[in-house]
């Protein structure tokens, strides 16, 4: 009947324990298989088990010791001796509160296998998860890239040139104050900076006359071709 | 008319009837070996001259002088962190498989089991150094040539092709410590007088490797493991028998189930050594949990 209720597994299970309940010995396998098949047969130490003058310790006496009146004891006891030591053989299966305790501490400690199989598909897929974002977050910043280089090129580019343009400003003001003083002006000094602003305004005043003269010849522009086609 | 001597003469007869030679019969020529004598006398009783060595004051294993020595200068790693926790699998060769099958020592008409290869003292388990078991390696794997059902707890690919290329049939299942010290020795098992515990399942680290049909695990899907036989024989480049056709078909598809430890004992029983009985126990309870 334990058999029966063990082969949930696969017929085959089943089968296997039905015909070791009754398989024959080894000998008689090799006959059967046609070739001889010498087996050293596997000599065990005897076993002393002691069976003409049991030890079966007095439970009521004081003398014997304690732990010869466990349930452990009682247990390698009828282990030893059988029925000739007088145990209850029900006693040796845990008792109905044992029981409850043990299944407790299995469904705590040792959960079935579709538990233990859902928590490593979680585990495994939380790990996917997460190398897949951080392939994903890798390759989208990988096809920024080229356009970053771009932006970080073109503006080195752009302040190595605002630069040059600097120096050469810088250079011609110099020149121009040479020119005008007659001798090397420093640069920091008040008269330099004066001429500057005056180099300053002429240019000022000038863009506005340019811009003046777009604006005028934009306003010409268009009204001529109306007047030209009407 | 002298009949023909006979070559060798004594020294044949001698041979011949004399028992066998060991290590307890021989011994060297007198003069071959020159014995190796103790230190004895010298000016200074071999201890050198002067200084620590004479003077027995020599500093600790390890020291350099004040160099900061080579178990100090070397970084910490933890390549052995943890290492009394890891599992721990006892290495069995298919050379020493073949070596205890030609000598009888195990059977091969019979599952083999890892009781069957303990009571053959082909391997040693010792569960409480954290051995959970025994491992199948591919040495030997092309000398190996024997039909057997065999039940391991790891196995490499090379011993899986192996085995089934003679038509066997190889399995990996997990015992838990408590099952495999009662697994190798079940005689003193017995005489506890306890009932048959059940087979506990792998930990969550180890049901992958047992579910798994490439590894031939005990949790495995039946067809996956025949699909992955198939595949395997194509990568080894053999063709794989059908033991289907085979006289020892029953034998070679007997199998455990996930929480038998022993073939033909269930767990609940009790075993009675020196009565040879088994008893079984009737209560609902008990049945239903040692057959859960």
């Amino acid at each position: 009947m334990a058999a029966s209720m063990l082969c949930r597994r696969t017929a085959m299970l089943c089968r296997a324990l039905k015909g070791l309940s009754c398989s024959k010995t080894v000998l008689s396998a090799n006959s059967q298989s046609g070739f001889l098949l010498q087996t050293a047969s596997y000599n065990p130490k005897p076993l002393k088990l002691n069976l003409r003058e049991p030890y079966v310790p007095d439970k009521d006496s004081e003398k014997t010791p304690e732990w010869q009146k466990t349930a452990r004891y009682d247990r390698k006891l009828f282990g030893r001796y059988g029925s000739a030591s007088d145990i209850d053989p029900a006693s040796l299966w845990p008792s109905h509160e044992q029981l409850d305790k043990i299944i407790a501490e299995e469904q705590e400690w040792h959960p079935p296998l579709e538990v233990m199989l859902k928590n490593i598909e979680a585990k495994e897929k939380q790990e996917t998860e997460k190398r897949l974002a951080k392939e994903k977050l890798l390759a989208a910043n990988m096809a920024k890239m080229p356009k970053m280089i771009a932006d970080w090129r073109r503006e080195k580019r752009e302040t190595k040139h605002k630069l040059k343009e600097e120096k050469a400003r810088r250079a011609k003001l110099l020149v121009e104050a040479r020119e005008r003083f007659g001798y090397a002006v420093d640069p920091r000094s008040p008269k330099f900076l004066e001429m500057v602003a005056e180099i300053e305004k002429e240019e000022k005043k000038k863009k506005k006359l340019m811009k003046r003269r777009l604006k005028e010849e934009q306003v010409v522009a268009p009204v001529t071709p109306p007047a030209a086609s009407s | 008319m002298s009949f023909p001597k006979k070559p060798g003469g004594k020294a044949l007869d001698v041979l011949q009837n004399l028992p066998r030679i060991t290590l307890a019969n021989l011994r060297p020529e007198p003069g071959a070996r020159k014995t190796l004598h103790k230190q004895h006398g010298g000016n200074r009783s071999g201890r050198g001259h002067k200084g620590e060595r004479q003077r027995g004051n020599r500093p600790r294993l390890g020291f350099e002088g004040g160099q900061t020595p080579f178990y100090l200068a070397i970084p910490k790693y933890g390549y052995n962190e943890g290492h009394s926790r890891r599992p721990q699998y006892q290495p069995l060769s298919l050379k020493r498989l073949q070596y205890l099958i030609d000598l009888g020592r195990v059977d091969p008409t019979q599952p083999i089991d890892l009781t069957q290869l303990v009571n053959a003292r082909g391997v040693t388990i010792q569960p409480l150094k954290r051995d959970y078991g025994v491992q199948l390696v591919d040495e030997g794997a092309d000398i190996f040539a024997s039909k057997i059902n065999i039940e391991v707890q790891r196995a490499s690919e090379g011993a899986v092709a192996a085995i089934e290329r003679n038509g066997g049939v190889i399995t990996t299942g997990f015992y838990d410590p408590i099952s495999l010290g009662i697994l190798i020795k079940p005689v003193p098992f017995f005489l506890r007088g306890q009932p048959i515990p059940k087979r506990m399942l792998p930990g969550e680290d180890m049901v992958p490797y047992y579910t798994d049909a490439e590894n031939r695990g005990y949790l495995a899907d039946p067809e996956k493991i025949q699909q992955a036989r198939l595949a395997l024989a194509k990568k080894y480049g053999y063709i794989l028998p059908d033991i289907s056709k085979d006289e020892l078909y029953h034998m070679l598809a007997m199998r455990k189930d996930v929480r038998q430890i022993f073939f033909g004992l269930a767990p609940g029983w009790v075993v009675s050594m020196p009565e040879k009985k088994i008893l079984k126990t009737t209560d609902e309870k008990l049945l239903k949990y040692y057959s859960s």
